[in-house]
């Protein structure tokens, strides 16, 4: 278990960069934390480490963002990322019916989750990451990443 | 679009919450809503604080042929004479886009009619075509909804450019993450609005995320921080006041329309536009309407925004788009969830 602080967005998109270098693919980030947390700034951060140049938002709305990825490097075997967002669920089967387990650990992509204590019980716990965010007050956030 | 032709066109659309179906005539390029039929879910998703897409899937199936039905009833329309079928098929939650387009899929067969799929955000801005107003060109559309904030340039009528976007939250996603945070229900726009206007738009400094910068693209989650970080400022006793969240509501609401205004004018100046248009869920919300048009005006460019009830989702905005798009054969018809501009 790590813990950080970060204090201000730039940090945590910084550390959400950093952390998109040790990605292979197959691999699950689930992310936790109130609103506000900052989540999709983490998410944002993943992506421009994974080298997406599209604009990243909240896919709250929509439940699911696909990426396509460019491979860079030879160690990144994943082409694609997959941005979740589970606030609005009630049920985890609705990720299942949208199609989106399909993708979880498959070695081409990479797959993200804002609210993902919402769909715990269908994430693969080996090649799921947990990280936490914690609100300490505005501008200063602890993060808290598995293993 | 050629002239005195008559033409009827039967929209579908299901992308969200609302099963809806509509019947819209264009004549000579005037057009009319002979129907406009809306079923909503909020009520049925109130109880769980936003909408629930598998619940929303299960109820459109239910929904969708009945209201299609009582559609072609209102408008006492034979379906002989009606000339197409237009359905959203993206951006929306892939499982209830899918019941729409597989439900005129099946009609446009059975019925040997051309199928027109449509883009549920152009259907947005078409919307302001049921006005009947001439349209000055270039219009720069301001677009504001659940899923998208977006500023869009129509060079003509067909043609769209995508000028900004957000960056993170939606407006109208916003709207309904603070009326979360407040406790105060769903749908989160229209109740914040309501409480809003009993409240002091000046009595919170809320950012205006965006506003001094150089390009046109918005932001929102700062503001919906910044909501939370006020609310915590106060005890969970002390937040349950009326006045303390109207409050809140009103300087947030204020916050929201400042950056939307300062931008689609900021964009109107730069692209020379001689019409600003306001469509989307959140062109519902009256103090939006009301300083977006004041401002157009003042500009001497005209100000175009469909009724609010052609703002939220509606299948007539679906029909009057496929006035604009070409159709496809029924067998090519795909929906997207990440369909774009
Ligand atoms: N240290 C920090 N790390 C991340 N974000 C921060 C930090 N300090 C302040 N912020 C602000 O907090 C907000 C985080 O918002 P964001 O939308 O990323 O949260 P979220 O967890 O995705 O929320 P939601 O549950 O609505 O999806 C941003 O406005 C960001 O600027
Ligand atoms: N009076 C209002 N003031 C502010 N927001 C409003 C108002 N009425 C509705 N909204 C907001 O509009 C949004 C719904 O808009 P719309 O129906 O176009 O969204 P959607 O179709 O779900 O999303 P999209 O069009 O992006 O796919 C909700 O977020 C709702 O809170
Ligand atoms: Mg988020
Ligand atoms: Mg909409």
């Amino acid at each position: 278990m790590q813990k950080i602080l970060t204090h201000s967005e730039k940090q945590t998109f910084d550390l959400g960069k950093k952390l998109a270098k040790a990605l292979r693919g197959g691999e699950i980030l689930a992310l936790t934390g109130p609103l506000g947390a900052g989540k999709t700034v983490l998410a944002k951060g993943l992506a421009a480490g994974l080298g997406i140049k599209k604009t990243i938002n909240s896919p709250t709305f929509i439940l699911m963002k696909i990426y396509q990825l460019k491979a860079k490097n030879l160690k990144l075997k994943a082409n694609k990322l997959i941005h979740l967002d589970c606030y609005r669920l009630k049920n985890p089967q609705e990720i299942i019916n949208i199609g989106a387990k399909e993708y979880f650990g498959q070695p081409n992509t990479i797959t993200v989750i804002e609210w993902a204590e919402k769909i715990k019980s269908i994430l693969p716990s080996g090649q799921t990451k947990n990280i936490r965010i914690r609100l300490k007050g505005a501008n200063h956030r602890q993060i808290i990443i598995d293993k | 679009m050629s002239k005195n032709v008559n033409r009827i066109i039967l929209g579908i659309e299901s992308s969200c919450d609302e099963t809806a179906a509509a019947l819209v005539e264009n004549q000579g390029g005037t057009f009319k809503i002979l129907a406009n039929v809306v079923w909503s879910q909020v009520k049925i998703h109130q109880k769980y604080g936003g909408v629930v897409p598998e619940i929303a899937a299960r109820n459109h199936v239910k929904k969708i042929l009945p209201i299609i039905d009582l559609a072609l009833k209102k408008s006492k329309v034979d379906k002989k004479n009606i000339s197409g079928i237009a359905v959203a098929t993206g951006p929306g939650l892939i499982t209830s886009l899918l019941v729409g387009a597989q439900t005129a899929k099946t009609l446009a067969y059975l019925w040997q009619k051309p199928i027109y799929a449509i883009n549920h955000l152009q259907a947005h801005l078409y919307a302001n075509w049921l006005n009947n107003q001439p349209i000055k060109f270039p219009a720069v559309c301001l677009i504001v909804s659940g899923g998208h904030t977006e500023l869009i340039l129509m060079k003509n009528q067909t043609q769209l450019k995508k000028i900004s976007e957000t960056l993170d939250d939606a407006a109208g996603e916003a709207f309904d993450k603070v009326s979360q945070l407040l406790k105060l229900g769903y749908p989160g726009g229209p109740i914040v609005s309501a409480m809003a206007e009993r409240g002091d738009a000046k009595a919170f400094k809320f950012p205006r995320p965006m506003i001094q910068n150089n390009n046109f693209n918005f932001s929102f989650s700062g503001l919906k921080t910044a909501v939370l970080y006020a609310s915590q400022k106060f005890s969970p006793k002390k937040l349950k006041s009326y006045k303390l969240k109207a409050n809140l509501c009103a300087s947030f609401q204020q916050a929201v329309v400042e950056v939307l205004r300062a931008k689609t004018i900021k964009a109107a100046k730069y692209y020379n536009a001689k019409t600003i248009m306001l469509s989307g869920g959140v062109a519902a919300n009256q103090l939006l309407r009301q300083t977006l048009e004041q401002k157009t005006k003042k500009m001497g460019l005209k100000f175009l925004t469909p009724k609010p009830e052609l703002c939220t989702d509606n299948a007539a905005m679906i029909a009057a788009a496929a006035f604009f798009t070409k159709p496809t054969p029924w067998q090519k018809i795909k929906v997207d969830p990440n369909l774009s501009l």
